[in-house]
């Protein structure tokens, strides 16, 4: 889909010949003149203006009535007046009726020193107003939800976060309840506002009337400081900026970025900087003594013995990489690893390997589409991912661009998706059947005739493949948004990547601008530590390495059955965050050593780690990660690091010149530098370079040659396609004809109705900084089991009843049942990385369900209540 | 001028005219059938020529309206406001109540006219015998053939349906009617863009009131042309007024535009009760600003209100006579407007509140001359600043209440600083004296 | 549904109309208390937070879900029934309650927020148990002029806090030509008096219907022309 393009025109303001881009709205137009028309219920990132307040009213020659500056598209030769009596006396007037029933309670308002309200009233306003008439006086602050304060006397009714809630998040759920001047901000019966992105309405309120309960009356506008960061809670890397006070950060802001986050947080990224200076926090190293304790030790100690079990295991050693570790310490471990230990055994992935060639494919920057495409596509595929829980701010642009630019949206998933409601064609297939699923999607595509053997396959009905290709083969450009999980996860066949390939080819994603492909990794910074290294199968850039090693699951077999040593874990806990608990806990015991850094003593650390180093948080780290669309950024410290924390770096660095391999790299800079030029498509890029901003390498000159392959060389041999000229006219694509696909019916989907087909997720709460800040602790989730009413039915559980999931070997899990009508009968859900009965505590793919009969030690009370502060 | 030109009361007092049969009995759908026998461009021709202006209000050419709809093939919507909540106005009521056909082949004739595919008749929910009797009049419409699939055999398909509102003035405002018809709010929106561009769901949509709707078959019968021939020049036909308040005969009349309005005050509907004088009379709704006796002479016509500084709206005369203090009639209206603000932009919200509180203060003797001027002034500050013309609504009248009345508000002021009676006399005498 | 002003003040009397005065021309500041229902509530933590109801959950009266899907049905755009849905919900559970607005929002997809926030919107939707005769007064200008604010009392004197009735001060109804008039359970009636009052609430309570002889639909048109039909008064 074209994006917008904007002629310059000429307007005059105030006499002044201005230029600026013509249908802007006058009140972003006058800024390039450097005037300033006040606003408050306009704020762009919101959509369309509603033209509520009155703010901005202003005077355009030719039209008789004042016109609001908010909803006025600039035209060339318009003439406009911001600054005559009569513009003067209406902008006075709004502020006047805005401050009718506005306290004066700056001095104890939160917002005070950052209000728009406060600097348009001393800029534009009255001086004094002549309401004599008593103000309206209500009990305040009151709790809108465990997060947000809300002070109704301060709100001036801009409507700013009613329409976030419904037309932004569109989790509807903020409104406006009654009418004229009793209207007041609430919500359903008394319901709190607890959904994804409620915090961003903090941000949009002009006033103090929505305040952050974990920020009230901790630091004024002149206590504090700002510094640029990225949040690195889960891949979408959204940019943030930390509010800091006194080494302390107190709140996290958006650093708006177009590319990345479009100007919105969710609430963990916005709240969970708590979990930064929490007691629980690691901040010593820790050293399991004779006794099986894990005890405070110094960093020579600690340094000392981790080199010894290094040097003991050598190329018995694995590793494990995940959650923040950026793209240097990435890098740094696969050194350490490959060079100082001769091991290849390390992995940043869950799941068994990925052929490196399908990976190569994968990346090629041919194929990679960027965050803004997903808003200007024609057509949205989601595949196997659930946005909100995977990378909660992609969602928000997926909804954006159905709502504004009227992108097709299609939901292929195993478990209903967030988005249903909103896409054009939604298709449920079997957990774990995504391979047999692209097989079945692309057969729908090239219009085979028969569709219904390829949809069992696939655990799927033929009319959702044809509703899924009639969205997407209309569409000029598609993005696909899939997960890694569908590459080879737990429940995933390995012919998924050539799956994904060949739909790629087939949808025309590498010569088509504008379109293509968005994998989203486990990792925050998956991408980067792929790119760096961090894999069992390949190098630095995706090389091939001296020699293949173990993926993750292999690790864990070869721990527990002695081919292996010792396990080094870099921001990872297997325990909590992979698939196959038994199988790493087997692993875990059986390791003549485990070597981790980590912030929290989470389970698998606790239980079994023999070094504990303590981890950076993202707010001190510095170095490089890499965005899922390819976009390099910057990370810089914005506190410092408490207690003995040391960079993991230098940890990383130091072991390796202990082990007798020093990497000669004393600077994070020179890490950098290191990094750069050992992946070849990041060869060139500087720290300065990347800025605030970051740079999407895909993008950069002559990143084709050093990544080749994907899909339309590799795998169709469509490579002709590449003669498309950017923005010229676009052949109508020929569908490729599907590697005719051998529907494989699983024995799972044929499997008698007494058992079910086992799916899981990770949802956007599962992380361990969500039970570790005390804001957000109330948020920590517990287990849930969520089947079709049908099942439920059969099986004699209702809503809200403890259930046991059997699995294979026995193994259990606890959870609540939760009823859900779009869930298709057969299969059930469980959620991964919880503290308690996550998901990887069975194996699928077959699980039982039956009513426990004591209720002892499970989650009490009805549903999953959103309970109050902890 | 002929006295006698009745187009849309003529016998509606005739039983069974609500019913189908009734109906056709006076041959009735006989226009629609010929407007499908014309090509649409014609039907709009006729429109255009008849002169007839929007009857809601805001007096706008209905056949002009109608042809700003854009061309071509696409979801283009008729909605026939049938909200009538302007305090005064009642005509809409007593029209559906006793000849819905009529309204149903109107909004045909214009859909017809305008290219249209899609109808809905927004209700008032109080008007809940009213709207069954449409439903009922739909239902025997649909059967005979005259909406839905394939109106009479022709092309035209016209599925119409009736939306029941639930209570809430400002979804007479059009904007905020459609709002409500989409299943939100009833706020207004902001405009351009204009409903026969991005109206109901997105589409052009053509918006009338019912009498203006209802007087569409009476143009198709006569011609255009002919029609322009009642009325004045730029108030072409006949008009329904509905008169109310201190008469002997409150109802609805149906008027050549243009009449005398001492003629609909006194001569139909009987003038104020014997001994009592007209003291001011809103002439169209109570949004309008109030005229006083001394208007009495002019011909009711959208030029003439407009030209006295005041509108004919809705075609609703409120007249109020010389037992009434003003401060009470400015209050009752200022604290409708408050209750019906929908609360979207800000004068209109802090304006309607402030004013009653004002007007509160006024009336318990707390208030001083000086609060008038502020009042006046807060009036002016409502005025145009609006998103929608609500505010306006409740400012224009009472600006013009204070601008005409202002001695005997402050009569009243001074009284009750004194703690002494108030008499309307007084202040009578007072106003008499400024 | 105003909270009557509580200002300390005396009483004057003049020219038969009822003036309150305070006994000191001072204003009143920060007097406490809403206006509106809701305003100094919180919510409550403890509850989940208003989502798509699922209707694996939550159980809609059969009737009542095929009322609401006729009603989508209607409309190019489904949301559009949103009114007519909470009317129906209305009418079979006497108000728009919680619970009641939690069904509308399962049949509908929408939240409950989203439909309160349209039920609070609109003078019709009762978003409180009330009684289930609706009683509205038109108490705007044309009725009040004469003497609709007499009639309002009288009606509420007579209802004495009856829960059987819902009595309402409402705007215009649109029947400015009986005033003072009500509309009673959706029937216009009047002119009315005062003293009206007990009848109408005796006929409601013995299921007649109201005040037979004063409804609207019994009324002719004022405008003589509306006789003019063949055998008419005006022919
Ligand atoms: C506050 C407000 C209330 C209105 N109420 C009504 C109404 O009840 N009925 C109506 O027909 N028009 C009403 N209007 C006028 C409509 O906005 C619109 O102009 C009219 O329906 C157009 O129809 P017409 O051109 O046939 O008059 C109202 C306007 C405003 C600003
Ligand atoms: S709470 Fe703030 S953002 Fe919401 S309407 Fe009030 S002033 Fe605007
Ligand atoms: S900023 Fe333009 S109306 Fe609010």
């Amino acid at each position: 889909m074209p994006r917008p393009e904007r002629q310059t025109i000429t307007f005059s303001i105030d006499g002044l010949e201005v230029e600026a881009p013509e249908n802007t709205m006058l009140a972003d137009a006058a800024k390039y003149g450097d005037i300033e028309i006040p606003v408050f219920c306009y704020e762009p990132k919101l959509g369309d203006p509603v033209g509520a307040c009155r703010m901005c009213l202003v005077e355009i020659e030719g039209i008789p009535k004042l016109q609001t500056a908010c909803s006025s598209p600039v035209k060339d030769g318009m003439v406009v007046h911001t600054q005559t009596a009569r513009v003067k006396e209406a902008q006075r007037s709004v502020v006047e009726f805005l401050l009718i029933n506005h306290p004066l309670d700056c001095p104890v308002c939160d917002k005070g020193g950052e209000c728009p309200l406060q600097d348009i009233t001393f800029g534009w306003g009255p001086g004094r107003s002549r309401f004599i008439e008593p103000k309206r006086h209500f009990r305040k602050p009151l709790e809108l939800s465990p997060l947000i304060a809300i002070d109704r006397e301060r709100c001036i009714l801009c409507y700013r976060c009613v329409r976030f809630s419904q037309e932004l998040a569109e989790d509807y759920q903020l409104v406006l309840l009654e009418r004229g001047a009793h209207s007041f901000v609430g919500t359903f019966d008394g319901h709190p506002y607890v959904a994804p992105f409620s915090g961003n309405i903090i941000e949009l309120c002009p006033v103090g009337a929505l305040t952050s309960i974990p920020y009230r009356f901790r630091a004024r506008p002149w206590d504090i400081e700002g510094a640029g960061s990225i949040c690195m809670l889960c891949p979408a890397q959204c940019n943030t900026e930390l509010t800091v006070r006194d080494e302390r950060v107190l709140r996290v802001l958006d650093r708006h970025h177009e590319g990345v986050d479009d100007g919105w947080l969710c609430d963990k990224g916005r709240f969970a900087y708590q979990a930064i200076h929490v007691d629980d926090r690691l901040t010593t190293p820790l050293l399991r003594d004779g006794d099986g304790e894990l005890r405070p030790a110094g960093w020579d100690d600690a340094l000392a013995r981790a080199a010894e079990l290094l040097a003991g295991a050598g190329d018995r050693t694995a590793a494990l990489a995940g959650s923040t570790a950026t793209n240097e310490e990435g890098m740094l471990l696969a050194r350490m690893l490959r060079d100082a230990l001769g091991s290849p055994h390390l992995d940043s992935r869950s799941g068994p390997p990925v052929d490196l060639d399908h990976l190569r494919a994968l990346g090629a920057p041919a194929l990679q589409a960027s965050v803004p495409d997903l808003e200007f596509a024609h057509a949205v595929l989601v595949l196997d991912c659930e946005p909100v829980d995977d990378a909660p701010i992609l969602e928000m642009r997926i909804r954006k661009g159905v709502r504004r630019n009227r992108v097709k949206l299609a939901v292929a998933t195993s478990r209903p998706s967030a988005l249903d409601p909103s896409a054009a064609a939604t298709a449920r297939f079997a957990p774990g059947h995504a391979a047999a699923f692209l097989a079945a999607l692309s057969g729908a595509l090239a219009g085979a005739p028969d569709l219904d053997d390829l949809a069992a396959a696939a655990g799927c009905t033929a009319p959702e493949l044809t509703g899924l290709a009639a969205a997407l083969e209309g569409a000029q450009d598609v993005v696909v948004l899939y997960h890694d999980r569908i590459l080879g996860g737990p429940d995933a066949d390995a012919d998924a990547a050539a799956g994904l390939l060949a739909l790629a080819g087939q949808l025309g994603l590498a010569r088509t601008p504008g379109a293509g492909l968005i994998g989203i990794p486990e990792a925050a910074n998956g991408r980067g530590l792929r790119e760096a290294g961090v894999l069992p199968n390949a190098g630095p850039g995706l090389s091939a390495p001296p020699a293949g090693g173990r993926g993750a699951p292999g690790i864990a077999e070869g721990l527990a059955n002695g081919d292996l040593d010792v396990l080094y874990l870099l921001g990872s806990d297997p325990l909590r965050s992979h698939p196959g608990r038994r199988a790493w806990e087997a692993g875990l015991a059986a390791a003549g050593g485990v070597i981790a850094h980590a912030a929290f003593l989470t389970e698998g650390i606790r239980d079994h780690a023999d070094v504990v180093f303590p981890a950076e948080a993202t707010a001190e780290k510095e170095g490089t990660v890499t965005h899922p669309d390819g976009r390099v950024q910057r990370l810089r410290p914005a506190i410092g690091r408490p207690g003995d924390v040391r960079p993991e770096w230098q940890v990383l660095h130091e072991l390796s010149g202990r082990l007798g391999s020093d990497p000669g790299l004393p600077t994070i800079a020179l890490c950098s530098e290191a990094l750069f030029a050992a992946v070849p498509f990041y060869a060139g890029l500087t720290l300065t370079e990347l800025g605030g901003r970051g740079i999407r390498w895909p993008v950069r000159p002559g990143a084709g040659e050093l990544l080749p392959g994907g899909p339309d060389t590799a795998t169709t041999g469509e490579a002709d396609g590449g003669g498309t000229a950017a923005g010229g006219a676009q052949p109508t694509p020929t569908p490729t004809p599907a590697p005719t696909p051998t529907p494989r019916r699983s024995n799972a989907l044929t499997a008698p109705g007494a058992r079910l087909l086992l799916g899981t997720y990770r949802s956007i709460w599962a992380a361990p900084e969500v039970e570790y800040a005390p804001a957000l602790k109330f948020l920590a989730r517990e287990q849930r089991v969520e089947l079709s009413p049908a099942d439920a039915a059969r099986l004699g559980i209702r809503q809200g009843d403890e259930v046991l999931v059997t699995g294979g070997a026995d193994q259990q899990v606890r959870g609540r049942a939760e009823l859900r009508n779009a869930i298709p009968e057969g299969r059930v859900f469980l959620e991964a990385g919880i503290a308690e009965h996550a998901a990887n505590g069975i194996d699928g793919p077959l699980v039982s369900l039956h009513r426990a009969t004591s209720t002892n030690g499970g989650p009490s009370g009805s549903g999953t209540p959103a309970r109050a502060r902890a | 001028m002929t006295p006698s030109a009745k187009l849309l009361f003529k016998g509606i007092d005739e039983p069974g005219l609500a019913t189908l049969a009734g109906y056709e009995r006076r041959g009735g759908y006989q226009a629609l059938r010929r407007a499908l026998a014309m090509p649409a461009e014609d039907v709009l021709g006729e429109l255009l020529a008849s002169g007839l202006r929007g009857r809601g209000g805001a007096g706008f050419a209905m056949g002009k309206k109608a042809s700003f709809l854009p061309k071509g093939t696409m979801d283009k919507y008729l909605v026939c406001n049938a909200d009538e909540s302007e305090p005064g106005t009642f005509k809409d009521r007593e029209l559906m109540q006793k000849n819905p056909h009529l309204l149903i082949e109107g909004i045909v004739i214009a859909a017809h006219a305008a290219a249209i595919n899609r109808a809905f008749i927004y209700i008032r929910g109080e008007y809940e015998q009213q709207a069954r009797i449409l439903d009922r009049a739909l239902a025997e419409a649909e059967a005979a053939g005259y909406i839905g699939d394939r109106v009479l055999g022709t092309d035209l398909s016209l599925p119409l349906v009736l939306h029941r509102g639930a209570g809430a003035y400002i979804c007479g405002e059009e904007t905020g009617l459609l709002d409500s018809l989409e299943g939100k709010r009833g706020n207004p929106r902001l405009k351009p863009p204009f409903p026969a561009n991005q109206g109901l769901y997105q589409g052009p949509t053509l918006i009338n009131n019912v009498e203006t709707l209802a007087t569409v078959p009476a143009i198709i019968a006569m011609g255009g042309a002919e029609y322009a021939k009642l009325g004045t020049e730029t108030s072409t036909g006949t008009k329904l007024v509905s008169v109310s308040g201190h008469v002997q005969r409150p109802g609805n009349y149906e008027v050549e535009l243009g009449t005398p309005s001492r003629e609909i005050i006194y001569d139909m509907a009987g003038g104020p009760p014997p001994g009592r004088e007209v003291k001011l009379w809103f002439p169209g709704g109570s949004s309008s600003p109030v005229l006083t006796a001394e208007d009495l002479d002019l011909p009711y016509d959208f030029d003439s209100m407009a030209k006295a500084g005041s509108m004919l709206g809705s075609g609703a005369i409120i007249v109020v006579d010389d037992s009434t203090p003003v401060l009470d009639v400015a209050l009752k209206l200022a604290k409708f407007y408050r209750h019906e603000s929908c609360g979207k932009c800000t004068p209109c919200r802090e304006g309607t509140n402030w004013t009653v509180q004002m007007l509160e203060r006024i009336e318990r003797g707390e208030a001083t001359p000086m609060d008038l001027d502020i009042m006046a002034s807060v009036q002016e500050h409502i005025i145009g600043h609006c998103l929608c013309v609500l505010g306006d609504a409740m400012a224009m009248p009472i600006g013009s209440m204070i601008k005409k009345f202002r001695p005997e508000f402050e009569a009243h002021m001074e009284a009750m600083q004194l703690g002494a009676p108030v008499a309307s006399e007084a202040a009578l005498a007072a106003q008499g004296a400024a | 549904r105003a909270a009557p002003h509580p200002t300390a003040e005396d009483v004057i009397r003049a020219d038969g109309v009822e003036r309150r005065r305070h006994a000191h021309p001072e204003v009143p500041r920060f007097d406490h208390g809403s206006r509106v229902p809701g305003w100094d509530d919180a919510v409550d933590l403890d509850k989940d937070p208003a989502v798509v109801p699922d209707p694996a959950v939550l159980d809609v009266p059969a009737a009542l879900r095929t009322e609401i899907e006729a009603a989508m049905a209607r409309y190019p755009d489904s949301r559009s029934a949103a009114l007519p849905a909470l009317a129906a919900v209305q009418r079979h559970h006497g108000w728009c309650s919680p619970e009641a607005i939690e069904q509308a929002a399962c049949v509908m997809r929408l939240t409950p927020g989203y439909l309160t926030a349209v039920a609070t919107f609109y003078d019709m939707f009762e978003t409180s148990p009330v009684g289930p005769h609706a009683i509205y007064v038109c108490t705007n200008i044309s009725c009040s002029l004469r003497g609709a604010d007499a009639l309002h009392e009288a009606i509420l004197a007579a209802a004495d806090g009856d829960p059987a009735f819902n009595v309402r001060s409402f705007e215009c109804l649109g029947a400015c030509d009986i005033a003072p008039m009500a509309s009673v359970d959706g029937v216009y009636i009047g002119p009315l008096e005062p003293d009206d009052a007990p009848g109408l609430l005796a006929d409601l309570r013995a299921g007649r219907a109201p005040l037979p002889d004063k409804q609207l639909s019994r009324r002719p048109s004022a405008d003589p022309a509306a006789g003019d039909y063949p055998g008419g008064p005006g022919a």
